[in-house]
């Protein structure tokens, strides 16, 4: 797979603080980060680091206090609730550590929300959405409802729901956190693979050094600052497919 | 471990002032329902008052008294007496004329004269209360001059004159000056046969009318000032000053109105019960749903030692805590319902309300709000004891189901649960209408409509839930996500639809009916009354006058032919009338009266004690009218002789009865059976019942045919009788719309309820592009479902209570309007989006953020 070096997300002097009113809560000082198109990379940190506010404001599901970001060329800052929502909806999906299904919806309905969301038609999607949810091994779950579905079965539908739109960037929170060790790693070699096969880049917010360390870079958070930003040896910078050779 | 009531209070407190917006809507509900209880106790003395009030001015005077012979002067003198002591009064005679247009020569066929119920007045005092219309609008006392009348319009009809013109009247001519549109006391006169004429007591003494040997009656009206003794002690004083005289007084006017005050003063509390027991319905719900997220609480304290019962007294606490909030914020708005009602029937009362502070209707309120508060909330109260603190470990856990065995035994409690809770119920609607009978059919009527409801409301759930599955055009995601959400676990729209359905079911069916009713009063009368009276038939008229009305269009119903017989009572139980021992009223039964005779009992009386006879009864007997019987001191079984013409009978009292409709001319004081009064000289009256608009072309023909008989039109009186059931149905149709409102409230509490879960979904729906607009969409159909559901679901059943009612109770038809009936399906739909959006439209402000907060 050929890819240029183009910069798909970048990130430039952000601060998120909280006032509570009784007091004010820094939770990031000034990050500043450029993520190259279809590179897999890992935001690590412990616990209250930071990680996932930071995976919010650059997937736009919030606002920084200061600071501006850019996703594939689209300079969110200042972009209201529904505009983000539009950019959201385009250029990224969403990994959750606890699936986030919509329960009144079949496994088939919820890949299918994306692209129904983005105002396409049920029939153009229908073929995308089966095959997606075939390559996550659940052919034959199209019309199960997600309590009828383990915990395993769950991630993989909200697997092949983050790829329903074609995304550019796909944005993974602690993706495997609620699985048993099997089935954490079986929904990682998915998302590896589905990866590889669209061709998006990948950002995963994870504090398992296990799973951080099948990423080519590693950006490491404390106390809302980046403390180090590793390439994973020659790996780095490249596509997954190139990795998994 | 033994949970005190202090820390059960401490920890309820703390945990509804966390939830504080959650159960603002539970506190809202409550007070709803208190309110239209409070407000309805409050006004329903002030209601009360005002139909009194108004039943003075049917009698246009506080009391009256009326004889058919004038007052003599020492009689005349103790009334002048009463004056002294703040009673003022006011004479007014009435008597019957025939009176000709003066404007043709007497002797030219246009003059033929016709039938006046001539009223002579005091312009200057009478009415007491009230006033008289006229048109042109004028002062009573400026129409009246010396030299002029004012006349009914059907006079004009009749005699072919027109305001201005001249009328031959008695001894005089008199001006025409003015139209009586309405007098107050038309339905409390003496002699309402014949047509209206009304002048002052000056021009009447001029037309000599009340010569020798004509017939009149006196009516004394009596105004009481604000320092006049009781009513009881006035009363009893003008009984001993005019001991011939028949006394009323404001408070028994008219027994037709004065039941039907006790009757609206029931049916307003029992109205107001359900919109209590909507709210209360809002309260079991929230609390339900409330327990639902307080289950890992609830696992944690027991899984600490704590029992049920430890955790029941902290919900207890907080139901309780609830149910006074809300009642005593619901008598803040019953005080406002109270003080509101005024204005809002304004246009039907023009009388003034007294409304205050009533700490009584206060206190009730309060007590049936909390005792109905908790009785609901006892399901789920009683739900605790199955959370096993289990439940922490397997939390998001679907519920496991449970074999049927223990489902069974679950369900018997319930409904053991729910008996309680109608039976309770059923003794509060007992108290509030002060019959246990009421009681006991309100409460099986409210477990039909509940049952129903809730029946179709679980089958048209899922209908919904089944069509969303199989439907083989694939629904828009955010219209089936719209409708997923109503069959969701702890949306409750079950509980909504039949709450809402209720309320609405309840005001629609007072609507249908009171439009129904007045509907068919405007269109001719009350069901099966004759609106058109005939006067002096006789006995060869009655077949070709028949025949003349089977011919007339525009009849409805069998036209009634009723006897009149002139007769004197001579003696009772073989003792002549002037050695019987009868009390001072009886006596005006001295003279001659006239009665009727009848072989099948007239469906306008009804038997109080003894029995009706039997067709072709040869023995004379009689029924009298309870009134009568005990001024004569008459029983069943007793004999009175009566004389007329040139015979005498003997006739056995068989039966005592009241009168239940009035019958203009209708002499059922003394109904005897025909063989009795065979050979007795009778005149007939008769009552017809046609389309308004038909009378005007009968009366003509009538006139032509049968001269001497009087046509009377009585469609102005059901007009009084049309006002009363419109001002009736207003009030109570306000009060229902509280049940709408209280279900409503909870329509929004539960979207509250459930914002946990709402948040999440309109979070994950944003992560995953979709606009404020998408989600505000999914909210909109379920809302409007909910709604519309809700409402269709009313409207059905109000369609079914109305034609029952109107069928069945009635007797009047009913037809179904879907033009009403879409109407009520959409205002229900946006009464169910507006409240549902209030409650909700801060969650679709959610951040997308949230999503990953929750991780």
């Amino acid at each position: 797979m050929s890819h240029s070096s183009k910069t798909i997300l970048h990130a430039e002097g952000i601060t998120k603080t909280i006032d509570t009113g009784t007091h004010r809560v820094e939770i990031l000082r000034g990050i500043d980060m450029a993520i190259p198109e279809g590179q897999f990379a890992a935001i690590m940190g412990a616990s209250g680091s930071g990680k996932s506010t930071l995976l919010g404001l650059i997937a736009g599901l919030d606002s920084p206090t200061t600071g501006r970001v850019v996703i594939d060329g689209i300079d969110i800052t200042g972009l209201d609730e529904d505009a983000l929502a539009v950019v959201r909806g385009r250029k990224i999906g969403f990994v959750f550590q606890s699936y986030q299904l919509i329960p009144t919806l079949t496994a088939e309905e919820n890949v299918l929300l994306p692209h129904e969301l983005a105002g396409g038609g049920v029939a153009a999607g229908l073929a995308r959405a089966r095959d997606l949810l075939a390559s996550v091994g659940l052919e034959d779950r199209l019309d199960h409802y997600p309590v009828q579905l383990s915990g395993g079965e769950q991630q993989r539908v909200a697997l092949a729901r983050a790829f329903m739109g074609k995304p550019p960037i796909l944005m993974a929170d602690e993706p495997t956190g609620n699985l048993d060790s099997v089935n954490g790693a079986h929904v990682l070699e998915l998302l590896i693979s589905l990866n590889e096969r669209e061709g998006t880049t990948l950002i995963l917010v994870t504090h398992d050094p296990m799973l951080a360390s099948r990423a080519g870079r590693i950006i490491t958070l404390s106390d809302g600052k980046i403390v180090s930003d590793e390439m994973q040896t020659a790996m780095a910078d490249t596509a997954l497919g190139d990795r998994r050779a | 471990m033994k949970l005190s009531w202090r820390t059960a209070s401490r920890i309820a407190w703390r945990e509804t002032r966390s939830s504080m917006t959650k159960f603002l809507f539970v506190v809202l509900a409550v007070a709803a329902g208190v309110g239209a209880l409070t407000g309805v106790r409050g006004f329903s003395q002030s209601f009360r008052s005002t139909l009194l009030a108004q039943s003075r001015t049917i009698m246009a005077a506080d009391l009256t008294a009326r004889q058919f012979v004038p007052a003599g002067p020492e009689q005349t003198a103790r009334l002048d007496d009463l004056a002294a002591r703040g009673v003022e009064h006011t004479l007014i005679t009435e008597t019957i004329s025939m009176a000709s247009s003066a404007m043709v020569p007497i002797d030219s066929e246009a003059a033929t004269p016709a039938l006046m119920s001539v009223k002579a007045v005091d312009p200057s005092r009478y009415p007491y209360y009230g006033a008289v219309k006229l048109d042109p609008p004028m002062a009573l006392a400026d129409a009246l001059a010396i030299d002029a009348v004012a006349v009914a319009s059907d006079v004009l009809v009749r005699l072919d004159v027109k305001v201005g013109d001249k009328l031959r009247i008695g001894t005089q001519t008199m001006r025409i000056a003015a139209i009586v549109v309405s007098e107050p006391d038309r339905m409390s006169g003496s002699l309402n046969v014949g047509l209206r004429m009304m002048m002052s007591r000056e021009a009447f003494e001029r037309t000599g009318l009340m010569g020798f040997g004509s017939r009149g009656a006196y009516r004394y009206l009596f105004k009481m000032a604000p320092t006049a003794p009781p009513v009881a002690a006035v009363r009893s004083s003008i009984s001993s000053a005019l001991p011939d005289a028949l006394v009323a007084d404001f408070r028994e006017s008219n027994p037709i109105i004065t039941r039907g005050i006790d009757r609206a003063t029931t049916f307003l509390s029992l109205v107001s019960l359900i919109a209590m027991i909507v709210g209360a319905l809002g309260v079991a719900m929230a609390m339900h749903a409330h327990l639902q997220q307080k289950m890992d609480n609830i696992a944690v304290i027991k899984s600490l030692g704590g029992t049920s019962r430890d955790v029941m007294g902290i919900y207890t606490a907080q139901t309780l805590l609830l149910g006074i909030v809300g009642g005593v914020a619901g008598v803040a708005v019953g005080r406002m319902i109270e003080a509101g009602f005024p204005f809002l029937i304004s246009r039907y009362f023009q009388m003034s309300f007294t409304t205050g502070w009533n700490l009584d209707a206060a206190a009730q309120g309060i007590a049936v709000g909390v005792l109905t508060t908790l009785l609901f909330t006892l399901p789920p109260l009683l739900a605790i004891r199955r959370v096993r603190p289990a439940l922490i470990l397997r939390r998001g856990m679907p519920e496991t189901r449970l074999p049927w065995r223990q489902r069974l035994a679950e369900t018997r409690s319930a409904i053991g649960v729910g008996a309680l809770i109608l039976a309770c119920i059923g003794a509060i609607a007992g108290w509030l209408a002060e019959s246990p009978r009421v009681g006991a059919y309100f409460a099986a009527g409210l477990t039909v409509s509940l049952l129903l409801l809730a029946l179709i409301a679980a089958a048209l759930l899922r209908a919904i839930k089944i069509l969303i599955k199989t439907s083989p055009v694939r629904i828009p995601v955010l219209v089936r996500q719209g409708l997923a959400n109503l069959y969701r676990q702890g949306n409750q729209a079950q509980a909504i639809m039949v709450a809402l359905g209720l309320g609405v079911m309840f005001t629609l069916t007072v609507y249908l009916v009171q439009h129904s009713l007045v509907a068919e009063i405007v269109q001719t009368a009350p069901p099966g009354m004759p609106n058109v009276f005939l006067i002096g038939i006789t006995p060869e008229q009655v077949e070709p006058l028949q025949a003349l009305v089977a011919r007339t269009k525009g009849v409805e119903g069998t036209p009634e032919f009723v006897p009149s017989v002139a007769i004197r009572i001579t003696a009772v139980n073989g003792t002549p009338f002037e050695q019987l021992p009868t009390p001072e009223s009886g006596r005006r039964f001295r003279g001659g009266r006239s009665v009727m005779f009848a072989d099948a009992k007239p469906a306008s009386i009804g038997i109080v004690s003894g029995a009706w006879w039997r067709k072709g009864e040869t023995e004379p007997v009689v029924s009298v009218d309870i009134d009568a019987a005990q001024r004569l001191r008459l029983k069943n079984g007793d004999h009175i002789q009566i004389e007329g013409a040139g015979k005498t009978v003997n006739a056995r009292v068989a039966a005592i009865h009241r009168v239940e409709q009035m019958r203009a001319g209708a002499a059922n004081e003394f109904v005897f059976n025909s063989s009795a009064l065979a050979g007795f000289p009778a005149t007939f009256y008769g009552g017809v019942r046609m389309k308004t608009a038909d009378v005007g072309a009968f009366e003509r023909s009538a006139y032509r045919q049968f001269p001497a008989v009087t046509v009377i039109n009585v469609v102005e009186a059901l007009a009084i009788m049309q006002q009363v059931v419109d001002q009736v149905a207003v009030v109570i149709r306000f009060l229902s719309v509280f049940a709408i409102l209280a279900g409503a409230v909870i329509l929004a509490a539960s979207v509250a309820g459930t914002r946990f879960r709402r948040v999440r979904e309109v979070v994950i729906l944003k992560t995953l592009g979709a606009t404020r607009r998408h989600a505000g969409r999914i909210f909109s159909v379920e809302f409007l479902t909910l709604g519309a559901v809700s409402g269709l679901l009313g409207a059905i059943l109000a369609s079914v209570f109305s034609s029952l009612v109107l069928n069945r109770l009635l007797e009047a038809p009913y037809s179904f309007d879907w033009k009403i009936t879409m109407l009520v399906v959409v205002l229900t739909a946006l009464l169910a989006q507006t409240s549902g959006w209030l409650a909700g439209f801060r969650m679709l402000r959610q951040k997308p953020m949230e999503v990953l907060r929750e991780e």
